[in-house]
């Protein structure tokens, strides 16, 4: 498999906050790891990430063992739930900002950069301050700025968690597709249900830091491992596009 | 449009050569250890050499300099902590009511009494001996002018008197951040349920500055026990422990005996500045950060006798400061000792031919310290308060400490440190600068850990996501984005620099004499004319460095915020 996580564990003191994690995913897949908060999905994630050592298990990205390499090296790219986008730089900047540690001369640089701003709709907005955009378009620079260094493996926790319910739905789509598109590797984390169905290739569903069930969403919407994952769903039903994808999905009535 | 195939073969790579890996994890080790070790040794070391020097002597250890510190200094001894528990509670009282007499104005009273605190703040230090020498001295306008009186204010009352004035603009700052941190709802609501304005008083705001009174009082101990200028200069001879340590150590006196007689300032320091520590830690816990009115809605007037106490206490230590400041521009282009007004200019004159490279080297110190000290805070909390070196609060407290050292303890400490090879640095501009930066460097951290914060981690996560090793994320996200708060230390650097004795006059050489050095001696030595040009002089131009950098970055932001481009809305 192309990203392969081995028996992963991590603790803070005597807390574990995450335990004896496995799961393994194509290339060019998208997978959700959904959980309530608190549940690890951050950690894990910094972990794929090189943020966090994990105390124990490997992580193997395309064959190779990247466990022990510093986010630096990593080929993983990750979109920030704040986004952490350089306030003193601009959004070209800011964009081209990892293509500098790769050797590609400013001119290349900076028409790749625009090549992405304009595959997220902010061509426009190359020499903008971070702070003139909105909430969604500074999420979208996050995006071409992770996207732009051509990672093998992308990672966004929460992204849409901090944009309002209709622009959360349209940029849904909108990463979908660009992923479908560029056939990109991406694990997403986030604590929405609805989200997560729409959006992944594959699921898995995390509690207090193990993992519960791992599927396609429609083999967990059928066959649910047991009541906390179904209870935790909470669906009543799945509306089906033409294509034979999920359209919406309608939730159960909340006490 | 991107080429899929190309994107996944993922040709580029951050090149993860060695050579440019070592150089990073190098490079940031050495960063690391220069601030760390910087510390230890421009601290904790000179302190380590007065310790230890205080038991020496020809044959080995001893106990001996203690002993006679106890037999000769005794009066001294008592004499400092007589003058320090004086000025420390009569300066506590008066810096309460003048915080609240500056909370309580608005308007232009606001304005005219914020701009004398701000003058105060940037003064040099003996302005208040001078002047008050001016004043009241033995050819004194007020005393012997006005009044006829022939009177020999040299004594331990004039001491605590110019303390305790000088001290209370520090305190008064202090205080008045507790104050804009009382909750106005509470004021208001209290006011609301008919609570008079002297209950209010009482049972809301001075519970409010309680920490913020132990505080003031033990920092004022701390401060009269250390200095050495007032009591050399108008206590006659009446001298307290440390100005007995200068006065002895200006007349080639025993090093040995002066470092155990600084060990008798700096356990009590020492031990005042951990408590002080701990009320500090309590004071910013209960802190509200939302934002409400600067001014307390209390209105003194209204608020029985105490209030009218409060008034007139606070318009009298203004007018008292107004005089102060009158007497020091004025003596600058006044004959010293005419009747009436006489106008000279040869005290601005003497100064600019004989002091001239002085001010500029002063000036030209002032700008290194806070170029490089500021660089140095930065990165200093950067690694203590982010990257969480190991022992990082004992760092953090050695950084500290100078904030509460006797300048007597540094400037000794820093002559037992570095007199002798590998080392030797007295009688340089280095040992200056460095003991400058140190002294300073307590406060800056303070300010950049405030700023650091503000910093989200995920703008470090990110630049190392994307391939930044780690000295180029202090580079590229940690310096650009602590850039306000190293103007704030750059202002507080700068007037320090030009502003503080600390330990100054122990460092000074012929070759590196400073504006302050030339100011003490020129009081010290009764030029009173020269004293208060060079005084003017440096309020003058700080003031002026201050209102430019002010401008400059008012200037910048303006520039940035209001940019061509306006908001525009969601695209997609
Ligand atoms: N650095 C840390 N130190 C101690 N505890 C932590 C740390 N980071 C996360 N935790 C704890 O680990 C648990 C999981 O956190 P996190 O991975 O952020 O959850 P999620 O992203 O799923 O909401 C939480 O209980 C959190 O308090
Ligand atoms: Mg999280």
């Amino acid at each position: 498999m192309y990203l392969e996580l081995e028996h992963i564990k991590k603790s803070f003191g005597d807390k574990t906050v995450v335990d004896d994690l496995s799961f393994s995913l194509e290339q060019g897949k998208l997978l959700c790891i959904l959980g309530s908060s608190g549940c690890g999905k951050t950690t894990t994630l910094n972990m794929i990430g090189g943020f966090l050592r994990p105390d124990s298990g490997r992580i193997i990205l395309d064959g190779q063992d990247i466990t022990e390499m510093t986010p630096e090296y990593r080929p993983v790219a990750t979109v920030f739930q704040s986004y952490g986008l350089f306030p003193h730089m601009n959004v070209i900047q800011n964009v081209t900002y990892g293509l500098k540690f790769r050797h590609i001369d400013r001119k290349d640089a900076i028409e790749r950069g625009e090549r992405y701003l304009d595959l997220v709709g902010l061509h426009e907005y190359s020499k903008y301050r971070i702070d003139e955009l909105s909430g969604g378009q500074q999420q979208r620079v996050a995006l071409a700025r992770a996207l732009a260094v051509e990672p093998k493996l992308c990672l966004l926790d929460e992204p849409f968690s901090n944009l309002d319910a209709a622009l959360r739905v349209k940029m849904r789509v909108e990463l979908k597709k660009l992923q479908e598109e560029l056939g990109i590797t991406m694990v997403f984390v986030t604590h929405d249900q609805e989200e997560a169905i729409i959006l992944s290739d594959f699921m898995t569903i995390m509690d207090q830091g193990r993992l519960v069930q791992m599927d396609t969403p429609e083999n967990i919407y059928r066959n649910p491992s047991n009541s906390y994952v179904s209870e935790f769903l909470g669906l009543k039903d799945i509306v089906w596009g033409e294509d034979g994808k999920i359209m919406k999905v309608i939730a159960n009535e909340k006490l | 449009m991107i080429d899929r195939k190309k994107l996944l073969s993922n040709t580029e790579r951050v090149s993860q050569n060695t050579l440019s890996r070592y150089i990073d994890m190098i490079g940031d080790h050495a960063l690391q250890f220069l601030v760390l070790g910087g510390v230890v040794l421009f601290i904790f070391y000179p302190l380590f050499c007065v310790f230890l020097r205080s038991f020496h002597s020809a044959d080995g250890f001893t106990f001996s300099q203690y002993a006679k510190v106890i037999t000769e200094e005794s009066t001294a001894l008592w004499r400092s902590v007589f003058v320090g528990s004086f000025t420390s509670v009569l300066c506590t009282i008066l810096s309460v009511v003048f915080s609240l007499f500056i909370s309580t104005r608005r308007g232009w009273q606001k304005i005219i009494f914020t701009a004398l605190l701000i003058v105060i703040m940037v003064s040099p230090p003996f302005v208040s001996s001078i002047a008050y020498i001016q004043l009241y001295g033995r050819r004194g306008w007020i005393t012997y002018n006005l009044l006829h009186l022939n009177i020999m204010p040299y004594n331990q009352w004039g001491i605590i008197a110019m303390q305790t004035i000088s001290f209370v603009p520090i305190n008064a700052l202090m205080l008045n951040g507790l104050l804009a941190k009382i909750d106005r709802s509470v004021i208001n609501s209290a006011r609301d349920l008919g609570a008079k304005a002297k209950d209010i008083l009482k049972d809301v705001v001075l519970p409010a500055l309680k920490p913020g009174i132990i505080v003031c009082l033990l920092l004022t101990f701390v401060r009269s026990l250390a200095d050495y200028g007032t009591p050399a200069i108008i206590g006659g001879r009446f001298r307290t422990l440390a100005s007995q340590i200068y006065i002895q150590f200006m007349g080639a006196g025993n090093i040995d005996k002066a470092a155990a007689m600084n060990m008798f300032l700096l356990v009590p320091s020492l031990i005042l500045f951990f408590i002080y520590r701990h009320f500090m830690k309590k004071m910013n816990s209960n802190s509200s950060s939302r934002r409400q009115d600067a001014h307390l809605n209390l209105p003194l007037h209204k608020s029985g006798v105490i209030g009218w106490l409060i008034m007139g206490i606070g318009l009298l230590y203004s007018l008292i400061m107004t005089l102060q400041y009158s007497s020091i521009f004025l003596s600058a282009i006044n004959r010293t000792g005419s009747k009436i007004f006489s106008f000279t200019t040869e005290y601005i004159e003497k100064v600019f031919t004989y002091n001239a490279s002085t001010l500029y080297r002063s000036l030209l110190y002032a700008f290194i310290v806070s170029i490089i000290g500021s660089l140095f805070a930065v990165i200093f909390s950067y690694y203590v308060e982010r990257r969480k070196v190991r022992f990082g609060s004992v760092f953090d407290c050695i950084a500290t400490l100078p904030y509460m050292i006797p300048g007597t303890c540094f400037g000794i400490g820093f002559i037992l440190a570095f007199n002798s090879a590998p080392l030797k640095i007295t009688g340089t501009a280095l040992i200056l600068i460095i003991n400058m930066l140190f002294k300073q460097l307590p406060t800056t951290t303070k300010m950049c850990a405030a700023s650091l914060s503000q910093i989200h981690v995920a703008q470090e996560n990110s630049a190392r996501d994307l391939g930044a090793g780690r000295l180029a994320v202090i580079k590229d996200v940690i310096l650009p984005g602590m850039r306000p708060a190293m103007l704030t230390c750059f202002i507080y650097n700068f007037t320090s620099s030009m502003t503080t004795a600390g330990a100054i006059l122990f460092l000074v050489a012929p070759k590196t004499l400073l504006a302050v050095f030339k100011l003490f001696d020129a009081t010290y030595t009764g030029e009173y004319g020269v004293a208060s040009v060079i005084a003017s002089l440096i309020i003058i131009v700080v003031l002026l460095v201050e209102g430019l950098v002010f401008l400059l970055t008012s200037y910048l932001e303006k520039h940035n915020v209001s940019g061509t481009r306006t908001y525009q809305k969601e695209l997609w």
